[in-house]
C-alpha cells in the first residue's frame, strides 16, 4: 500500500475517530435492535409472564406457560418430527447437492441451461413451489398418481396427503427440493476455489478418481460444507411455508414441527404463553447455531 | 482400450445425469403452467390428462378479475420497493463502517449483525407480534417493510462489505485530496465502483420481500393490504380451489423474479455465507 498523504491520514484518524464513527452504523442499529432484539426480549418476557385470554401480559408465573407447554400430550411427537424434519432435509439435500456439484464443476453441453434450472426453487417462493407439489401428490387429480397408473406401477389411486406415513415423506421431498439449490451453488463455489494443480499432481502419482475425492476434494470442501451445513440446519428448522401449505400440520399434529406447531399455539388457539415458551426454547437451539456459525466463518479469517 | 471405453462411459453418465436433474427440477414448473393452461372441466376431470386438451390461454386475462391480482402485485411491489431501499439505506452507511473504520465496538456489532442472518421471523413471531402492536403496525403495510428491511439487514451489510474492501482505499483518499469530504467519496468513488454488489443486495432483497410469506399472513388481515404470497395462499381457503387459476397467478409472480435472481445468482454464494467460502 503506498504510505498516505498527510491529509488522508489526517482525516482518517483526527476527524473520524470521535463519536461520528458510531453515526454510520447508528441506522442500521437501530433497525436491528428495535425490529428484531426488542421482539427477542418482549418473547422471553412474555413466556415468563401469566397472558389472559385477551393477550394482556401480566406478571411473573413461576414458569407455568414452560410447565403447560410440556403437559401438551402432542409435544413429543412435534419434537420427534422437527428432528427427522431437519435431519433428514439437509443431510439429505447435502448430499444430493454434492452429487449435482461435482458434475456442474465438470464441462459439457448444457451446463448453464442445467445450472439455471436448479435455481428455480429458490427464487420461487415457497409458497408457489409447495402448492404445485401439493397439486402434483392430489389423490384424485394429481400428476404423480396419473404418471404411476401410466406405467402400471400402481393399481389404484395412492392417497399421498390423507395419511402421515406417506404425506411427511412428501413434506421431506419438498423440503429437499427446496434446499439443493443454495446448498449446490454454496458447494460449486467450493469446488470451483480448489487449485487445478492439486488434481494434476494427484495424476501424477497415479490416484484415481475415488481416492481423489477422498483426499482432495472433500478435505478441500470442509469449510463450504460446515458453514452451509449449519445455515440449512437453521434455515430447514425454521421452514414454515411447505408445510402450512402442504399440509397444515394435520391430521391432529402429526406432521407439525415447531414452527407450525407455534403458529397454531399462537394465533389459532390462543396459548400465547405457551407459543411464547415453546418460541424461547428454539431460540435457544438456533442462537446455539448461530454462535457456532460465527465461530466458524471467523475461525477461517484468522 | 479399456481407457478408452471408461471415458465413454463416464461421457453419457455425465449426460444421463445432468437429464435427470434437469427433468425432476423443471417438472414442477412444468406441471404448474400446463395446469394453469386447463379449463376447470379438466382439471377436475377424472382420469386427469397430462397435456391441456384445450389451450385455455384464456385463465391468464380471467385470473385478473378472479382475484385482486393487481391489488396484490401493486402491494408486493410497494412492500419490497420500500424495504429494499430502507435496507440499503441503512447498510452502506454500516458496510461502509465496517470496511473502512476502526473503533470500539465495531465488532460487536458485527456479531450482532451476523447473528440477526440466522434469525427468522417465525420463531419471534409472538414478540414481533406484540412489538408491532406497541407502533400500531398490526395489519398495515408499513409494517411489513420493516420487518423485511430488518430480517434482510445481515445479507445487505455483509455483501457490501465484502465489495467495498476489494476496492483499493486509495481511490477515495485521493478523492479526498481533490476536496471530497468521506460522504462525497462514498457516494462518488466508492458506490459507483460497487455497483455489482449493490445490484446483488439489492436484487436480493428485493426477491425476499417479495416472497416473505409467513410474517405477511400472521399480521395482515385486510384483504387489501395483502401481497401476493399471501393471496396466492387465500385459493386454499375457499371451498374448492381453482388450480388454474391459483397457478396463473404463481406463473405471473415468478417469472420476472427468476429473471432478476439468475442475474445475481453468482454473486449469492458469498453474500450468504458471509465470505466464508472464497469469493
Amino acid at each position: 500500500m503506498e504510505p498516505l498523504t498527510r491529509m488522508a491520514q489526517r482525516k482518517r484518524r483526527g476527524r473520524f475517530s470521535g463519536l461520528s464513527v458510531y453515526l454510520w452504523i447508528l441506522p442500521s442499529l437501530l433497525l436491528i435492535v428495535a425490529i428484531i432484539f426488542v421482539p427477542v426480549f418482549e418473547l422471553f418476557r412474555t413466556s415468563f409472564s401469566e397472558v389472559t385470554r385477551s393477550g394482556l401480559v401480566k406478571g411473573w408465573n413461576d414458569f407455568q406457560n414452560y410447565l403447560d407447554l410440556f403437559r401438551e400430550e402432542n409435544l413429543l411427537l412435534v419434537l420427534r418430527n422437527t428432528l427427522v424434519w431437519t435431519v433428514v432435509v439437509v443431510g439429505v439435500a447435502t448430499v444430493l447437492s454434492m452429487g449435482i456439484a461435482l458434475l456442474l464443476n465438470r464441462r459439457f453441453f448444457g451446463r448453464r441451461v442445467v445450472r439455471s434450472v436448479i435455481i428455480f426453487p429458490w427464487a420461487t417462493s415457497l409458497i408457489i413451489t409447495a402448492s404445485v407439489w401439493k397439486w402434483i401428490f392430489d389423490y384424485n387429480y394429481g400428476t404423480l398418481n396419473l404418471i404411476l397408473k401410466f406405467f402400471h406401477l400402481i393399481g389404484a389411486n395412492v392417497y399421498w396427503l390423507a395419511q402421515p406415513s406417506s404425506s411427511f415423506p412428501v413434506l421431506l421431498w419438498a423440503g429437499i427440493f427446496d434446499t439443493i439449490p443454495f446448498t449446490t451453488i454454496v458447494i460449486l463455489a467450493g469446488l470451483q476455489s480448489i487449485p487445478d494443480v492439486l488434481y494434476e499432481s494427484a495424476d501424477i502419482d497415479g490416484a484415481g478418481g475415488y481416492r481423489k475425492f477422498a483426499h482432495i476434494t472433500l478435505p478441500m470442501l470442509k469449510q463450504p460444507l460446515t458453514v452451509c451445513t449449519v445455515l440449512n440446519i437453521i434455515y430447514v428448522f425454521n421452514s414454515f411455508p411447505i408445510i402450512w401449505t402442504i399440509t397444515r400440520g394435520d391430521p391432529l399434529n402429526q406432521t407439525d414441527t415447531v414452527v407450525t406447531y407455534l403458529y397454531k399455539l399462537a394465533f389459532q388457539v390462543n396459548k400465547m404463553g405457551q407459543a411464547a415458551s415453546i418460541s424461547v426454547l428454539s431460540f435457544l437451539f438456533l442462537l446455539f447455531f448461530s454462535i457456532l456459525y460465527v465461530t466458524l466463518t471467523q475461525e477461517r479469517k484468522k | 482400450m479399456m481407457d478408452m471405453l471408461k471415458r465413454r462411459i463416464l461421457h453419457v453418465l455425465k449426460y444421463l445425469g445432468a437429464l435427470l436433474i434437469l427433468g425432476v427440477f423443471s417438472f414442477p414448473y412444468l406441471i404448474m403452467i400446463l395446469t394453469s393452461l386447463k379449463n376447470r372441466t379438466e382439471i377436475f376431470a377424472i382420469p386427469p390428462t397430462f397435456f391441456p386438451k384445450v389451450w385455455q390461454f384464456q385463465n391468464f386475462v380471467d385470473m385478473w378479475a378472479k382475484v385482486p391480482l393487481a391489488q396484490y402485485m401493486s402491494n408486493s411491489f410497494v412492500i419490497a420497493t420500500c424495504a429494499t431501499s430502507i435496507t440499503l439505506v441503512c447498510a452502506i452507511p454500516a458496510a461502509y463502517a465496517l470496511a473502512r473504520m476502526k473503533f470500539r465496538g465495531l465488532n460487536a456489532y458485527m456479531y450482532l449483525v451476523l447473528v440477526t442472518q440466522m434469525f427468522s421471523p417465525i420463531v419471534l413471531l409472538v414478540g414481533l407480534f406484540r412489538v408491532m402492536g406497541w407502533f400500531g403496525l398490526v395489519d398495515t403495510i408499513a409494517g411489513l417493510i420493516i420487518v423485511n428491511a430488518a430480517f434482510n439487514q445481515a445479507f445487505a451489510v455483509w455483501i457490501l462489505k465484502g465489495y467495498f474492501s476489494t476496492i483499493p482505499y486509495e481511490l477515495e483518499q485521493s478523492a479526498w485530496i481533490d476536496g471530497c469530504n468521506r460522504v462525497q467519496g462514498l457516494f462518488r468513488v466508492l458506490l459507483p465502483l460497487s455497483a455489482p454488489g449493490l445490484i446483488t443486495a439489492l436484487i436480493f432483497v428485493f426477491i425476499a420481500a417479495w416472497n416473505e410469506f409467513t410474517f405477511a399472513l400472521t399480521i395482515i388481515s385486510t384483504e387489501a393490504y395483502k401481497p401476493l404470497t399471501v393471496g396466492i395462499y387465500a385459493f386454499f381457503g375457499k371451498y374448492d380451489v381453482q388450480w388454474q387459476y391459483l397457478f396463473a397467478v404463481s406463473i405471473v409472480a415468478t417469472v420476472p423474479v427468476i429473471a432478476l435472481f439468475l442475474g445475481i445468482e453468482k454473486h449469492l454464494a458469498s453474500g450468504l455465507t458471509s465470505g466464508a467460502v472464497k469469493e
